[in-house]
């Protein structure tokens, strides 16, 4: 059994040295839920987000079709250096890991993902694909986050996100009531000491003092615009670091070495260190990591392909050693960008924004191969791809089908689940 | 006390009319050092109490100006600058302003500074050039209370920033959108505010543009000289012509205002477009000048009421370089710096070209792990001074005899929130006054969820 927090070692340390502020009786209640089984047999969710707009022509390549040849002078990549799938389509080379999960079936290509009336910023069109909705509605939360609370998760022992990653919490793991935990590695994942003072435990029960601490506060600074929702999301927010800290530091000694052959770049270490905390027995549903650089306006060939080596070669190392360890049933994982590139080249040997792109799927119980059908090259929307199949679809169908939730109140209308499993 | 009122229903001539103290809402040091949390890195005690014997408009006319004082550091930062420069690495600029942010004798200016940097985003990371990203600093510096026309005209013509957005030449067969699509989401108009053909047709306007050898030139070869139709205009526009009629547009300082109050007075909600027009007008009868929409924000009833205070999030900056300037510190610039970029706001390396979204976002568990952690750090580096003492003999200078004492004196120093009364009994139980004693207070004290807050 793995306890998130010893009891022994916890008391020992709270008595120990005459500066050390008494706790009382108050035991976290973290240790109450302690009594959990060690190993879950839930789903688990995996997201690469390839940032920045993937070329995904150049991906799933049309490697004889004329507009292709004509659009990418410069870019175009031979037939003969495609991974074939079938007679008009072939994977970039740097896809070779993906094309071996293929091979397996393991691997699933839904074609031409988008949504109605594309928008080409970035920052836009990644909202959308994080929350579900345009910027014409108020958007608080992100999809995952409202799966997190329709499956009443708040109170989970164990946190149900965990990003990997430096950069700011993806909008996608956002939820009102949810704290997703962000992890830019596990050594630094914990608290400096405090020689007078047991830190943890003191702000993990200041933090939760919430009631309390509104009517202590003082008068004058009781704000009359009412309760500060600010303050309120930073406590739980450190609630949530405290004991993510002290149940990523659990996981951590438990952590055997893997034999899988990550890439070296940071996707790879965070990938690895997703299949430890998995092996480790968290019991979290979703990990969320991010890889940046698909914005190629210039000088696209050499960068996409050190990019798509790298997911293609992270996504089959965690594949591997989630198998290795025995996990490898239980977990999906899913890749997506928030556009594609228009099919012509620019000027600069890169390519501009666009629209549909493919989304990639690794897992054991895929329906493996690809998914719909490559978007047509003839009938263009000024240049662009035009999609076929909504990406809430594809949400729709993981969220049913993987992880047992209804689509609806988390996609915020009805949209038919694609056919992903088998 | 005042009833509850809603931000929907504040009166937009109430909100922009000058902050008159009053009983209910008096000018004291807690107001204070609320200003100088937002219009810069925080003050320190002797700085409140001489900014409440004067008037609320008063501190912030002082703020705006540029003083003696300021031009002797200004020589002293430029022979740091050059150092940083000479190693040619951008994580000594980084230092370097970390180390400017800390002494400055103008803190709305580098506060400000550091607005447009997160405007007019570009990282280091990518454009690899230190002198280039300099340069840019230097422009956002000299432009950040001024013209905002200027100032988004040399953005456009920047080295740093054409390097970072791909756009170091423009061809007039393949013109390139990322540049000008940036131009109207990003720098002036927001999403939504024009049309996918705009994009197009500004990409165009601006073809002939390039970087040669570090340089802004036109390639007249390269431009393409036919007619544009470009947010309603038609015309053979060459490319300032079309930056000028995207900054012409009525939704620019309406972006622009919007996002100064974000920077300045409020993370949420978004303020309303009721809010926002007033200052909207004012700003375009000013010639899109920024300087007196800032002193209008600064010196505003909303600024100093419930709505604003404690409504932002501490980003690193202010978390860390706050703390430092609240108790006359010092410390190690280069460490300080890459812990700023830890905690996700790397100067000279934001995220990407949207820059730092702030509020909530800054918040995480990590970051919130790395928060207390750096407070931690600096307290026990070795090169952290309080002015030029240890913390121990700085307090007892401060006439603080032990946790109690420190705790009166810290709260309206650092905390825009009370301090719960459960976290100050528990603190305040803590024996002695020794270096160890008072760090460990303060370490828990500044790990607080209320200190979080600016």
């Amino acid at each position: 059994m793995r306890q998130p927090f010893d009891r022994r070692e916890f008391l020992g340390r709270a008595a120990a040295g005459s500066a050390m502020v008494s706790l009382g009786a108050i035991a976290p209640d973290i240790l109450c839920r302690a009594a959990e089984a060690s190993r879950s047999d839930q789903r688990i969710l995996v997201v690469v987000e390839m940032a920045g707009g993937n070329d995904g022509l150049n991906c799933v390549v049309p490697h004889s079709h004329d507009v292709y040849l004509n659009s990418r002078k410069q870019l175009r990549i031979d037939r003969s250096d495609t991974l074939a799938v079938t007679d008009e389509l072939g994977l970039h080379p740097s896809l070779r890991g993906f094309a071996d999960l293929l091979e397996a079936g393991h691997l699933a290509v839904v074609q031409g993902v988008g949504y109605p009336n594309p928008n080409r910023s970035h920052f836009e069109s990644m909202d959308i694909w994080h929350s579900c909705f345009r910027k014409d509605v108020t958007r608080d939360d992100g999809w995952i986050g409202r799966y997190m609370q329709a499956m009443g998760m708040e109170d989970a022992s164990d946190p149900p996100a965990i990003h990997l990653g430096r950069d700011k919490q993806p909008f996608a793991l956002m939820s009102r009531d949810v704290r997703s935990v962000s992890i830019r590695s596990l050594d630094q994942f914990r608290f400096a000491k405090n020689q007078s003072m047991d830190l943890k435990a003191a702000i993990r029960e200041l933090s939760q003092q919430r009631e309390l601490t509104q009517l202590v506060a003082e008068p004058e600074l009781q704000t009359d615009a009412g309760q500060n929702d600010l303050l309120a999301f930073v406590r739980s927010s450190t609630s949530t670091a405290i004991n993510a800290s002290d149940q990523v530091e659990q996981a951590s000694k438990q952590l055997a070495r893997s034999s899988a052959d990550y890439p070296n770049t940071e996707l790879g270490r965070q990938l690895q260190t997703v299949a430890k905390l998995i092996a480790a027995g968290m019991q979290t549903r979703i990990y969320y990591v991010r890889i940046d650089g698909f914005d190629t306006h210039a000088n696209q060939a050499e960068a996409h392909a050190a990019l798509l080596r790298d997911v293609s070669q992270g996504v089959t190392a965690l594949t591997n050693d989630l198998k290795d360890r025995g996990e490898a049933d239980r977990t999906l994982v899913m890749c997506f960008s928030e556009f594609g590139r228009r099919v012509a080249e620019n000027a600069s040997k890169g390519t501009d924004h666009g629209t549909a792109g493919p989304m990639f799927f690794a897992g054991q119980k895929l329906r493996s191969g690809l998914v719909g059908r490559m978007p047509s090259l003839s009938d263009l929307d000024h240049g662009d791809l035009k999609f076929h199949t909504d990406f809430r679809q594809v949400y729709a169908a993981v969220l049913k089908e993987w992880l047992e939730c209804d689509p609806e109140q988390v996609l915020g209308g009805t949209f038919e689940p694609i056919e992903l499993f088998s | 006390m005042t009833r509850a009122m809603n931000i929907s229903d504040v009166n937009p001539d109430w909100a922009w009319s000058p902050y008159k103290p009053s009983a209910e809402s008096p000018w004291d040091i807690r107001c204070a050092a609320h200003l100088f949390r937002r219009a810069g890195f925080a003050a320190n005690r002797s700085e409140l109490y001489s900014a409440v014997q004067l008037s609320p408009g008063e501190v912030v006319g002082d703020l705006m100006v540029a003083s003696r004082e300021g031009e002797v550091f200004e020589t002293q930062m430029q022979a740091l600058i050059r150092a940083a420069l000479a190693s040619g690495n951008a994580k000594q600029l980084s230092a370097q302003w970390v180390y400017r942010m800390l002494r400055t004798p103008r803190p709305l200016l580098e506060k400000t500074t550091l607005f447009w940097h997160g405007h007019f985003a570009t990282s280091a990371q990518k454009v690899e050039v230190a002198e280039l990203m300099q340069t840019q600093n230097d422009l956002l510096r000299k432009h950040a209370l001024g013209d905002f026309n200027t100032l988004l005209l040399g953005i456009a013509r920047d080295p740093a920033m054409l390097i970072y957005l791909d756009s170091v030449s423009n061809r007039k067969s393949h013109p390139n959108e990322n540049f000008a699509r940036e131009i109207m989401e990003l720098f002036c108009l927001g999403e939504g505010n024009y049309s996918e053909e705009d994009v197009r047709e500004l990409a165009r306007c601006c073809t002939g543009w390039e970087i040669k050898r570090k340089k802004f030139r036109f390639n007249q070869y390269q431009h393409d000289g036919g007619t544009k139709t470009l947010l309603g205009e038609t015309g053979n526009f060459g490319g300032e012509q079309g930056v000028a009629l995207v900054a012409k547009q009525a939704s620019a300082p309406r972006f622009i205002v919007a996002k100064l109050v974000k920077f300045f007075v409020m993370d949420e909600p978004t303020v309303s477009e009721r809010l926002v027009d007033p200052l909207a007008k004012k700003l375009r009868k000013d010639d899109m000048n920024v300087g007196p929409t800032i002193q209008r924000i600064l010196s505003s009833n909303l600024f100093f009421s419930s709505h604003a205070r404690a409504r932002k999030i501490r980003s690193p900056a202010e978390f860390a370089i706050g703390f430092l300037r609240s108790m006359n510190g010092s410390a190690d610039a280069y460490k300080l710096a890459d812990s700023l970029h830890e905690l996700g706001q790397g100067l000279y390396f934001p995220p990407s070209v949207k820059g730092w979204d702030g509020g909530r976002t800054w918040i995480n568990s990590s970051t919130l792990l790395g928060r207390s952690n750096l407070i931690r750090q600096i307290l026990d580096h070795s090169k952290t001074r309080f002015a030029k003492k240890s913390l121990a003999d700085y307090l007892r200078q401060q006439e603080i005899k032990d946790v109690s004492s420190l705790i009166d004196w810290i709260e309206p120093l650092l905390f825009a929130v009370p301090i719960p009364q459960a976290a100050k009994s528990r603190v305040a139980k803590l024996v002695g006054s020794d270096d160890d004693r008072m760090k460990d207070a303060i370490h828990i004290l500044c790990s607080l969820p209320e200190f979080q807050l600016a």
